[in-house]
């Protein structure tokens, strides 16, 4: 019995302290902090078409299409597909694609979440963060690791 | 001989009419102003202040888009379930499975008839007031068993056995604690319950203690509102339901405008338990400076925070557990209760 | 053991260990092995009309797979099972119910309220992780995946688990600085995933989304955001890289300190509130003391692991019996209970969480004072791994459920030739006929929560 009252007292001193752990979600905004891997941004005039986000991709979420002399002519993203790993952003070497913080995104149909470069490139920042700028300290622990150059094909 | 005058006799008084025709349009009119306002109570209680009182143990803010503190999620949550598709599964019994979520809700209002909520307003006030209550609110259960033995659901029919197994084990407790009062009082009429506990029990500096009932016997309120949680199936003996276990129990397979009738009923059915103990053991609608009603009104109210902090602080027992405390606990507790309180009211009047 | 290609027939190992039976028949189901007397080697993830072996190398993926409606298991039909016996009852209780926490179905067979038969049905959230994996590169494209094994915020623990098992197939050495920060993340997801348990368990008990389940999520909530910010998302992390892991701890750092010391400094606080709401109410230990009770050596037996192995009273714990990361310089406890029953796991998990904090505790005392030129978040690691031909390999960690092992065979590309996935969840939720038949169905959802299964680790 002393159990269930003391049960009954917890809940009680939670009820009747009015604290809440609720955030209002559209009102306010919550915080993501500097690392979160949101929506992709695509920056075309970085962009080398080295193809190397497309094949490191684990899931084939990006497609990149080149004409006959390799300049880029398509960069297509399914953002409903992708699992946010950021292996895209981790292995491009001029920080063409980028995660920002924003993992606001809606759509009618899954064929809607099929980015084009133009809809990537428009991706607004979320809060105004930029990614790289917030996670620039650590960028540099991957580039150079591993062996030799980096892969431009 | 009732002490004031019933509510229909006022109705048919101010309008003028006599006889018969006075009689049925005075309870005609009563009955329906009673029904509405158990169900606007329910309207309340079922889409908002639940998910209030629940979300403020457990941290939460809850439904707070539509209008001032969601109060309009009422209305939004009305439209929602009475639009929805009204679902029959195959193989239902017909007849029952659409009779039984009119019996539960409706057995739950019928026993509000002889309930004294103050300021005259009383239905009706037999000498066998109690036990009509009592009997009424027990038709409940014939509804729940309704429900599970036609929905052709396994979940559905374990809820319904598991409902009679409770209503059985628990509904003998809840009365034989309740004649403990009466044998207090020496009647059955509610009215007159309720005016035995206004006499006054002792003064404390100018306060005076009324002869409530849960003063005179804190014991037997104790074994009466845990009854009484059993009776209206909720935890920690909602095991008629039992979500995690039986999906839903009894209401498993209905939908739609159905679901809102049992949903009803079940509400009411806790106002109906609260206002029984309010009666029984609170003074019914005694209290200082407010009129009788809002006190009544407070304390089945009271009643129903009492039945959600459990729901949110208390775990549900197993079936098994759950009878043998109502045959080997509450049953004995409750005669042993009612014996001594034979006894002492042999003796000392 | 090694069967022949053209006549791929072992001999059951069932009688030796019960835990061979669901194990067997996975290896029948998805590579095609035939085992001699198997007492019942059915299909358990794929449905029963498939055709062929998804994994054995003569499986053509392009033929489609037709089965009429006819040929499939009507869900109902069990409603005959017992004809003979009047006295039961067949329920279905899931894939959609409220307490099987995923999509998990279990055919019972009831004789009034008493379980008399039960047999699990999984395989509806097979998702083919195995044969993902052996599609992925050992470098990066498997990393992402094992966080979606045990989806539970055991993220981290997941990845270790095959960080563990291909750094010592391609001989990785990782950074000590890197270790006890694998260490410090892993802790953290241990406590988060045994919150939900906890949180869970008092659901099925409870009845309803009540006080005790909100609370642990909210306490749960400030470990996400820790890890949030240590790892860049809230669950599927894949923060862990081959040799290291991927960043270093986020600035500024005494920021992030802080927030874990808040927290562990907390957390007693609310275990107390814990112990208070569950493990002293009467109610819940009448509930729990004496159900579901699993024996040690059938515990042993079926293979069980984790917080159900040491609720049995079995001393087994990979981070002190197959030392790995930073535990064996830490200074923690392994927590044994020898109640058997569902009260005991619920324990076992409660106190768990104390040792992790105390291991959460040591590590930042490390990491904080970890001199700033010697933190090497990363070994140095060749862009594609490619390990020798026909090198096996197994590595288990313990996992948040129990132990969560990985196979790997090389066939001298970068992907590997085969990957197997021995998921505790997967040998727990076997024990789930012993520990329930002729109990109630209530004590049976017990036991199921007690057993902390997640589906999505049990089909994978």
């Amino acid at each position: 019995m002393i159990g269930i009252l003391k049960g009954m007292a917890v809940t009680l001193r939670h009820a009747l302290d009015g604290e809440t752990f609720t955030v209002e979600y559209p009102e306010t905004a919550p915080e993501v902090s500097p690392r979160f891997r949101g929506v992709h941004k695509f920056s075309q005039e970085r962009c080398i078409w080295c193809r190397q986000c497309e094949n490191v991709c684990p899931n084939d979420t990006i497609q990149i299409v080149q004409d006959d002399k390799r300049n880029g002519e398509q960069y297509n993203l399914h953002i409903g597909q992708c699992i946010y790993c950021r292996l895209c952003e981790e292995v491009c070497p001029v920080d063409a694609i980028l995660l920002t913080q924003n993992f606001e995104f809606t759509a009618d149909t899954k064929n809607d979440f099929v980015y084009n470069k133009e809809q990537l490139k428009n991706v607004p920042w979320y809060k105004d963060i930029d990614p790289l700028n917030s996670r620039n300290p650590d960028r540099n622990a991957w580039i150079g690791e591993g062996e030799g150059e980096v892969d431009y094909q | 001989m009732s002490l004031q005058a019933v509510l229909p006799d006022t109705i048919s008084g101010l309008l003028g009419l006599e006889g018969i025709l006075g009689d049925v349009v005075g309870g005609l009119v009563g009955a329906f102003l009673i029904a509405n306002i158990m169900l606007i109570m329910t309207a309340f209680a079922g889409p908002w202040a639940k998910r209030k009182i629940t979300a403020a143990f457990g941290d939460r803010i809850a439904v707070n888009r539509i209008g001032p503190f969601g109060l309009l999620t009422i209305v939004t949550d009305a439209v929602r379930l009475l639009s929805k598709e009204l679902i029959v599964p195959e193989g239902v019994d017909r007849p029952a499975w659409d009779l039984a979520p009119m019996v539960i809700p409706f057995s739950a209002l019928l026993g509000f008839a002889v309930i004294p909520m103050g300021n005259g307003i009383q239905l009706a006030d037999p000498e066998t007031g109690l036990a009509f209550a009592f009997a009424a609110a027990s038709i409940a259960s014939l509804g729940i068993v309704m429900t599970g033995y036609a929905s052709n659901n396994k979940f559905s029919l374990i809820g319904a056995l598991r409902a009679v197994a409770s209503n059985i084990a628990y509904e003998i407790p809840l009365v034989v604690t309740a004649a403990s009062v009466v044998i207090f009082a020496g009647s059955l009429r509610m009215s007159e319950i309720v005016a035995v506990q206004a006499e006054p029990l002792l003064s404390v500096a100018g306060v005076t203690i009324p002869t409530w009932f849960a003063f005179v016997n804190p014991f037997a309120f104790a074994l009466f509102i845990i009854a009484n949680l059993a009776e209206v199936g909720r935890n920690p003996f909602d095991i008629p339901e039992a979500p995690t276990e039986i999906v839903a129990g009894f209401q498993t397979e209905y939908s739609s405008v159905y679901f809102v009738l049992i949903y009803l009923g079940e509400f009411i059915h806790i106002f109906l338990g609260g206002a029984i103990a309010a009666t029984l053991f609170l003074g019914g609608p005694a209290g200082p400076v407010l009129p009788g009603f809002v006190w009544f009104t407070i304390k089945i109210w009271a009643f129903f925070l009492f039945t959600q902090w459990a729901r949110s602080a208390i775990p549900r027992l197993r079936v098994d557990q759950f009878l043998e405390i109502g045959w080997k606990g509450m049953l004995v507790l409750s005669f042993a209760n009612l014996v001594l309180t034979a006894i002492i009211v042999g003796v000392i009047v | 053991m090694p069967t022949s290609k053209d006549n791929p027939v072992s001999q059951s190992a069932e009688p030796v260990f019960r835990t061979a039976d669901w194990h067997e028949r996975e290896a029948y189901d998805l590579v095609g092995i035939q085992y001699e007397d198997h007492p019942d080697l059915r299909r358990i993830l794929l449905p029963d009309t498939w055709q062929g072996h998804p994994l054995g190398l003569d499986y053509d993926q392009d033929r489609p797979q037709i089965a009429t409606l006819r040929e499939h298991a009507n869900p109902l039909e069990g409603d005959h099972r017992s004809a003979g016996d009047s006295n039961t009852m067949y329920i279905n209780i899931g894939p959609h119910h409220p307490a099987t926490h995923g999509v998990l179905h279990v055919e019972t067979v009831v004789d009034g309220e008493q379980v008399v038969d039960l047999d699990s049905d999984i395989g509806y959230l097979h998702r083919c992780e195995e044969q993902m994996c052996q599609q992925g590169t050992y470098r990066h494209q498997i990393m992402p995946y094992p966080d979606r094994w045990d989806y539970i915020s055991a993220g981290l623990l997941n990845e270790w688990a095959y960080a563990r098992t291909a750094e010592d197939l391609a001989d990785i050495e990782v950074p000590e600085y890197a270790q006890i920060i694998r260490t410090m993340g892993a802790e953290l997801c241990r406590i988060a995933s045994h919150m939900i348990a906890l949180g869970t368990f008092a659901l099925d008990v409870y009845g309803d989304f009540t006080a005790i389940f909100m609370y642990a999520m909210r306490d749960r909530e400030i470990v996400q955001n820790i890890l949030e910010d240590l790892t860049g998302q809230r669950m599927m992390f894949n923060y862990f890289r081959l040799g290291g892991v991927v960043w270093d701890l986020p600035e500024p750092r005494e920021e992030f300190f802080e927030k874990i010391r808040d927290f562990i400094d907390e957390l007693p606080q609310a275990l107390e509130e814990y112990h208070d709401m569950i493990t002293s109410n009467e109610i819940l230990q009448a509930r729990t003391v004496g159900t579901g009770v699993l024996p040690p050596e059938v515990a042993k037996s079926y293979g069980a692991t984790g917080p159900v192995a040491r609720g049995s009273g079995i001393d087994y714990d990979l981070r002190r019996d197959d030392s790995y990361g930073y535990y064996d310089e830490l200074d923690w406890d392994v927590v044994v209970e020898d109640g058997c029953d569902n009260f005991s796991r619920l324990l076992v998990r409660m106190r768990e969480v104390e040792e992790s904090a105390k291991i959460i505790q040591q590590c930042v005392d490390l990491l904080e004072d970890w001199p700033e030129d010697e933190r090497n978040i990363q070994a140095n690691v060749p862009r594609t791994l490619k390990p020798e031909e026909d090198t096996e390999i197994y590595r288990a960690v313990e996992g948040a459920k129990g132990e969560l092992g990985i196979y790997i065979r090389a066939d001298g590309t970068d992907k590997p030739a085969r990957f197997k996935i021995r998921s505790p969840c997967f040998s727990n939720l076997q024990t789930l006929p012993e520990m329930s038949e002729g109990e109630y169905i209530p004590d049976m959802i017990a036991s199921l929560g007690s057993l902390d299964i997640v589906l999505g680790e049990v089909d994978r």
